[in-house]
């Protein structure tokens, strides 16, 4: 054993290739054959043809691509931003005040609250859209509360619209916005608050150019986190939506599944990580920490 | 802390196994996986198929022929054993070779089948197909809320029932229905005649709240639409539950279809999918299927155990004069599916 | 005393807000829990017909749904475990040595955090297909390793951060061979990132639904499963199971989670 170990120090550069293959080959490996390759096969798919029976063949054509600059199609982007903005800016605001209050309280109540926020989450995100469907439909509780108690006479129609689908977009999107939040607002110097308002400063003040300046990085983050994945939550909009308001995700989704075009899709998907790039960049330029994504 | 965490995710990975295992235990005669619509076919007769040969029926489910074309080309030969195709998605299979002939030695319940449903021009002599259920896509008036007259699919475009409606989530079907209510047939491939479908076709766009192919009964149900373009036997379960919902059959005539059994080709349980077609056309499983989801049934000699109230029911039992003044589906060339997907896309932008 | 009357308000306002969100959070919750109850028992499950408890009974007979969540938890459980060890040693790998691609290998671990899971999904049908693998277990184990390894990663990564390497240097000096070093010194100085990836990794992968709805061949896992059910209506035996994994849950928070937080302070 011991002669072993010092065989080993003695090989030195050889033992090293060796540890750093087993301990980064693996990495390596997975990200280059399941994120490298397919994407780029995407990539190259999105310029095929298709034959009569929709196999994806070798023949070059820019035809997906025009296809995608349609009116139609833009108007889809533009409106799947648009939720997606809509939806970061409501995680805002709601879930910004939240943050504060529950990252500064007493720290024994703290962890309690925090999981509280956690929770939730650990249940299927599908079938806690459903739950909404449930609970706004026609005939769901709230609708049977109002009538109930007689505030309407008809229910009201809150069901399969575009505000329903941001609705369930928050609810499904607002822990990662919480979550990066908490994070930066925990760390805030509770003395630094104090010598503000000592040196005279009114709350308003204090607030935007001591707090705000200070946890900017977990909104950026967080805006990041939600943003993106909305433009893809495809299920959201199929089930609170009610299909009647299209997002860049059904539109790949479908063309995956019945539209059966692989490489408009593709070609879709592309658009999108485009989409993605450009954001994650500005979020770069912002200052943002691409390692806080992850935590 | 690590031991303990160690111990709980093994013990979650244990109990899992045991509840895999639970689920495995029934499959003595070895497997079958079918590919089906969803709101189709029966539990309860795929249960007892389970009981009574061992097999184990592992389902998965489909919203429209589109899906189950694609999935099944992306997915490698042998994924799947059975399958559930509507008409036309059985001629491009059989156009494509993708399905292998039925065993006729087999299929001793071949003969509760009316001669009617059989030896169809998309599958001459039912080499690769047998029928399993068929119907219409039709429409579902809620009476207590909607005070207009509907006779036809031309009825849904009034501006009148805006976001009232719900409607397949099936662009042939939607496009189809657009096309008849102008008189123009639902395989149209002209694109003068496309152009004007598509004007007429967004109009609908205010009247649809919801696309849904699965269960578009559930919205006329819970009350979130009134009005409805849905299959028969939708309309029939949401009559069930609310009395004020009536079937129209548009006088245009109506989207008809007929969906087969059938066995792609490298079907790696060949055998047992034959049992389980062949107990799907007995009379007991045609029963159970029309119990559940009481479309056309092709099955005589289970519409005779049916007796009269099933028979009668002109939602269930679909008159024969609807079925032969509609019009069934064909398979359109690609450039000509991708003008209606385009069309599609529109509708929903 | 004014500023003390301003005080109480300001509290009394901050936790009516919490409890606003929390009701927000929480509400779809007691949605799926209420149905849990509901004695319906016909499609779509909507309409209320009085409490039950048989569907806490039925859920054991609906082996579909018990094999879905087996599924779940195998692939959840083998995927983290692998997630976990390939991450962390990547993790270690990258931070230890300097090789040709580093920066590459880096750059595509952002990938599947950064880009819609819509597209990664896709991406690995586009791939699986073309090269004929059958859709799967093995597929579905595929695709989770690949999203869990970079939440491994970073929070392995952010650990490292604050690692002194010199006491790698000294345990040796002190005569313990690279194994020791490694499993006495190294990884317990990691542990709450490895943890905490891990728990992430999971959390992430027992919710997946788009990604796996497009590798997952026949292998349904639970949340493919609710997608199903969904489309018909969602059953009060979905819902009874919801619920117990939601308790579950909680009793899982509560046996390990206040060590956890104990540990992290340390």
């Amino acid at each position: 054993m011991k002669e072993e170990s010092r065989e080993k120090r003695i090989k030195k550069p050889s033992g090293d290739t060796l540890s750093a293959l087993v301990m980064v080959g693996p990495v390596t490996l997975i990200m280059v054959l399941l994120v490298a390759v397919p994407l780029i096969y995407v990539a190259v798919m999105s310029f095929c043809s298709i034959d009569e029976y929709y196999n994806v063949i070798p023949r070059f054509t820019p035809e997906n691509y025009e296809r995608l600059l349609d009116a139609d199609y833009l108007k889809i982007y533009a409106r799947s931003v648009f939720i997606a903005f809509i939806t970061t800016v409501l995680c805002i605001l709601i879930g910004y005040p939240f943050s504060y209050v529950i990252a500064r309280t007493a720290s024994r109540k703290k962890k309690i609250l925090y999981m509280l926020v956690i929770i939730p989450f650990w249940t299927n995100s599908l079938i806690r859209i459903y739950g909404w469907r449930s609970f706004l439909g026609s005939s769901g509780w709230l609708n049977s509360l109002l009538i109930s108690l007689h505030i309407v006479s008809e229910p009201i129609e809150l069901l399969y619209k575009n505000g329903t689908t941001i609705l369930g977009m928050t609810y499904c999107l607002i822990p990662f916005m919480i979550l990066p939040m908490y994070t930066a607002i925990e760390k805030l110097d509770g003395s630094l608050l104090e010598a503000s308002s000592d040196l005279g400063a009114k709350p308003a003040a204090t607030f935007f150019e001591v707090i705000l300046p200070l946890t900017s990085s977990g909104i950026f983050s967080g805006s990041l986190m939600v943003f993106i994945p909305c433009l893809g939550y495809f299920f959201v909009s199929d089930i609170l939506g009610g299909g009647n308001s299209d997002m860049i995700g059904n539109l790949i989704e479908r063309q995956f599944q019945s539209g059966n075009n692989w490489p408009l899709g593709a070609a879709l998907s592309i658009v999108l990580i485009v989409l993605t790039l450009v954001l994650v960049k500005l979020y770069q330029k912002l200052g943002g920490d691409m390692d806080a994504l992850g935590v | 802390m690590m031991k303990k965490l160690v111990s709980v995710m093994t013990s979650i990975l244990m109990v899992s196994m045991l509840l895999c295992g639970c689920g495995g235990s029934k499959a003595k005669n070895g497997e079958l996986n079918v590919f089906i619509w969803t709101e189709y076919v029966s539990e309860s007769a795929i249960k007892a198929f389970e009981d009574e040969y061992g097999i184990k029926v592992n389902v998965s489910t489909y919203s429209s022929n589109e899906d189950m074309l694609s999935k099944l080309k992306s997915e490698s030969e042998g994924t799947y054993d059975v399958l559930l195709p509507s008409d036309y998605a059985v001629e491009y299979l059989i156009a494509q070779d993708k399905l292998e002939k039925i065993d006729r030695q087999v299929m001793t319940n071949l003969s509760c089948i009316s001669d009617a449903y059989l030896d169809q021009p998309y599958d001459p002599g039912n080499e690769y197909s047998v029928p399993y259920e068929g119907g219409v896509a039709c429409i579902a008036v809620n009476t207590a809320k909607v005070d207009k007259e509907i006779t036809g699919y031309a009825d849904l475009f009034d501006p009148a029932l805006a976001g009232q409606e719900v409607v397949l989530d099936d662009n042939r079907a939607v496009i189809g229905m657009t096309a008849r209510s102008m008189g123009y047939s639902m395989n149209e491939t002209d694109r003068a005649k496309l152009a004007e479908i598509q004007d007429k076709l967004l109009t609908l766009k205010e009247n649809v709240k919801l696309y849904d192919s699965d269960s578009p009964k559930s919205a006329l149900i819970s009350g979130d639409c009134t009005v409805g373009m849905i299959w028969s036997a939708e309309v029939a379960l949401a009559m069930d539950e609310n009395p004020d919902i009536k079937i129209v059959y548009p006088k245009e005539g109506a989207y008809v279809f007929l969906d087969n059994w059938v066995v792609p080709k490298g079907a790696k349980n060949y055998d047992n999918a034959m049992k389980f077609i062949n107990y799907m056309l007995s009379p007991e499983a045609a029963k159970m299927n029309i119990a559940d989801f009481p479309y056309l049934c092709p099955n005589s000699e289970a519409l005779a155990q049916m007796g009269d109230e099933y028979v009668s029911n002109t939602a269930k039992n679909v008159p024969a004069d609807v079925i032969s003044g509609g019009e069934f589906v064909k398979y359109l060339d690609p450039d000509t599916l991708a003008v209606y997907d385009e069309m599609w896309t529109k509708l929903k932008e | 005393m004014d500023k003390k009357k301003n005080k109480g308000l300001k509290k009394k306002i901050s936790v009516a807000y919490c409890t606003l969100v929390y009701l927000f959070l929480f509400l779809p919750i007691s949605v799926i829990v209420v149905n849990s109850f509901n004695a319906t028992t016909t499609k779509p499950y909507m309409s209320w017909k009085g409490f039950t408890l048989d569907w806490y009974v039925k859920l054991w007979d609906n082996s579909s749904l018990l094999e879905a969540f087996g599924n779940t938890m195998i692939i959840a459980g083998v995927s983290t475990l692998l997630a976990t060890v390939i991450g962390t040693l990547g993790a270690i790998g990258m931070y230890r040595y300097r090789f040709r691609g580093r920066a590459i290998v880096d750059g595509l671990l952002y990938i599947p955090v950064v880009i819609p899971e819509i597209v990664l999904g896709i991406s690995l049908l586009t791939i699986f297909a073309k090269a004929d693998i059958p859709r799967g277990m093995l597929t579905l184990i595929l695709a989770h390793v690949t999203f869990c390894i970079p939440f491994v990663i970073f929070n392995v990564r952010a650990r490292l951060a604050g690692y002194d390497i010199s006491i790698e240097e000294a345990s040796m000096d002190l005569g313990a061979n690279r194994r020791t070093t490694f499993f006495e010194v190294t990884l317990p100085v990691l542990a709450p990132g490895i943890l905490g990836g891990a728990l992430l990794a999971f959390t992430i992968s027992i919710d997946d639904v788009i990604i796996s709805y497009f590798v997952y061949g026949q292998t349904k896992t639970y949340p493919l499963k609710v997608m199903e059910s969904v489309k018909s209506g969602v059953a009060p035996d979905v819902n009874a199971l919801s619920t117990l994994i939601l308790i579950g849950t909680v009793i899982f928070v509560v046996l390990t989670q206040g060590d956890l937080f104990n540990k992290k302070r340390a």
